[in-house]
């Protein structure tokens, strides 16, 4: 019996700021995609803004040369920085504090001159923020009071509904979790959405929302169209 | 807890106090006072254990020339030490007590006094660290880490299960080994060794990297069944790869937060060094456990780095190590 043809696995490089991080995205961008990946070695890393944006572009020229990566993953915490919004897409907008646009940004600049390598255009982008940090994702569907909105509206309010210490009390029990602990937690808690990562693109509509969609954005075929 | 240090006088500290936490990282150029806030604080335990000289035998007058003051926290708020030291050579030998009046205060003193005795310092050595060390100094880690195999195997003798907590941590952070080797040596000594995994090739201390011997007397701290009152360890950072780092400081918040690790024990606070700007961005979260040391001149000083009000607005467009490495904190040399 034969079926319609096998993609090959996608091979995705993840750029994050801790390994708890990582951990947590390697199994978020499998549940977007819907299939599993295979993670490009070895594992990138960076000590938080704004060292990812200052190491972004040799990482992306690094995979684009000399890895067969397919895609990059980015996610960064927005700590107090202004959040990605709906009105940040518009055709030429950007945001010079959103790290959302930022990375965009550095993403068109490292991939706009490169030749074609490895039987590709390009590697393809794909940027998320966690607002304010990671924890806020890992309490998605535990905490309601956790949710990008509750955030926006208190940064604009001057005062935050929850610090970064606070989110990671509520996540680890401690606000010095151990690392295999932090990491332990984080796995535990995303795949509390297996098969169903609407919640979390609901609650973060920008921060996970536009991860999700430039990762789905992969298989279309206009994924080789420059980015915007 | 010593709660602060105040220097008058001393060394390059002319006038310098020091807040201290459970946990204190300093940080600063080289000769700006680190060292010397761990050797005042080695000094008070040496004198801590002689004859001290009571407040009220000075009858009001306080040690004439440099002097170092200590404050303590809860139960021996009331209580502070003074040690006074020699103008011309620099040496403390004079320990003034003031606590207060009766049996109640005495008996402070003697409980504050046993735990002063506890305060430990380290500076780890490598090349001590691969010799064969006697079985019988097993009891306690030396400052240099040089009895490094013969306390891990009277830990593995007396408390395995402390023991067994210790080498799984090993064996996570290092993967490239199976399991700790304390085999026996010459003249009732004892060696350290590493499997590797997926075999059974040994590799003796001589031939373990700097930092992983490193590493293992810092796991021999922070898994050590009765750890001391302070420990101050010089150069946190020393031989351990960048990404090895959060390693380091989880295994130093373990002594100093042993609840959050799951332990029903006092709290060790920890005064640690490092010259490692990767060490500081770790602590992106918890500013006020960083004191920098700054150097104005031939006269340093300490401050807490959450006493630099713009901290917040700092961090948000750059890394901690790098706003210490731009100058923009204070604390590089040339100043």
């Amino acid at each position: 019996m034969s079926g319609a043809p096998v993609a090959p696995r996608l091979r995705i490089a993840l750029l994050s700021e801790s390994p708890a991080d990582e951990a947590a995205l390697r199994v978020l961008v499998e549940f977007v995609l819907g299939e599993p990946f295979t993670a490009v070695p070895p594992s990138l890393r960076a000590r938080g803004w704004p060292s990812v944006e200052q190491v972004l572009p040799s990482v992306i020229r690094h995979l684009h040369f000399n890895t067969a990566a397919d895609g990059l993953v980015v996610v960064v915490d927005s700590d107090d920085s202004p959040v990605h919004q709906p009105e940040h897409e518009a055709p030429g907008y950007h945001h010079p504090y959103c790290r959302v646009c930022r990375l965009r940004a550095v993403f068109r600049r490292a991939t706009k001159n490169l030749p074609p390598s490895h039987g590709r255009s390009r590697v393809l982008r794909a940027v998320g923020l966690c607002v304010p940090a990671l924890e806020a994702w890992l309490l998605c569907g535990r905490d309601t009071s956790v949710t990008e909105a509750a955030w926006t509206e208190g940064q604009a309010a001057g005062r935050p509904p929850y610090t970064r210490r606070e989110l990671k009390w509520r996540v680890y029990g401690t606000e010095r979790p151990s690392l295999p602990h932090e990491v332990k937690r984080a796995v535990q808690e995303v795949s509390r959405h297996r098969g169903d990562v609407r919640r979390l693109e609901n609650d973060f509509p920008q921060g996970f929302g536009v991860l999700a969609r430039d990762l789905r954005g992969w298989r279309e075929p206009a994924a080789a169209a420059p980015d915007r | 807890m010593i709660t602060a240090v105040h220097f008058r006088n001393f060394k390059v500290l002319r006038s310098a106090a020091v807040r201290l936490e459970p946990f204190n990282l300093l940080i600063g150029p080289n000769g700006s006072g680190k060292t010397s806030l761990i050797q005042a604080m080695l000094r008070l335990r040496t004198l801590a254990a002689l004859p001290v000289t009571h407040a009220h035998e000075l009858e009001g007058q306080r040690p004439e020339g440099p002097r170092i003051e200590f404050a303590f926290g809860a139960p021996f708020r009331e209580v502070r030490v003074i040690l006074g030291c020699n103008t011309d050579e620099l040496v403390c030998n004079q320990l003034v007590v003031d606590h207060p009046p009766g049996a109640d205060g005495e008996r402070q003193w003697t409980e504050l006094r046993d735990w002063l005795r506890s305060i430990r310092a380290y500076l780890f050595d490598h090349y001590a660290m691969a010799v064969p060390a006697k079985r019988a100094d097993g009891a306690e880690l030396a400052s240099n880490a040089g009895n490094l195999a013969a306390v891990l195997a009277a830990r593995r003798a007396a408390e395995p299960a402390a023991m067994a907590l210790l080498e799984d941590e090993f064996r996570r952070v290092m993967p490239e080994f199976s399991a700790l080797v304390l085999r026996d040596a010459p003249d009732d000594r004892v060696e350290l060794a590493a499997r590797l995994a997926g075999g059974d090739e040994v590799v003796a201390a001589d031939s373990l990297s700097q930092g992983t011997l490193y590493f293992l007397a810092i796991l021999a701290l922070a898994y050590a069944p009765r750890p001391p009152g302070v420990v101050c360890l010089e150069e946190a950072d020393r031989g351990v790869h960048p990404r090895m780092l959060r390693e380091v400081r989880d295994a130093l918040y373990r002594l100093s937060y042993p609840r959050d690790a799951g332990l029903d024990r006092a709290p060790v606070q920890v005064v640690t060094t490092t010259h490692s700007p990767y060490l500081l961005d770790l602590f992106r979260d918890h500013p006020e456990e960083i004191v920098l040391a700054d150097k104005q001149g031939q006269a340093a000083t300490f401050k807490r780095l959450t006493d630099r009000e713009d901290l917040r607005e700092l961090m948000q467009e750059a890394n901690l190590g790098d706003l210490w490495y731009s100058g923009i904190l204070g604390g590089v040399p040339g100043q």
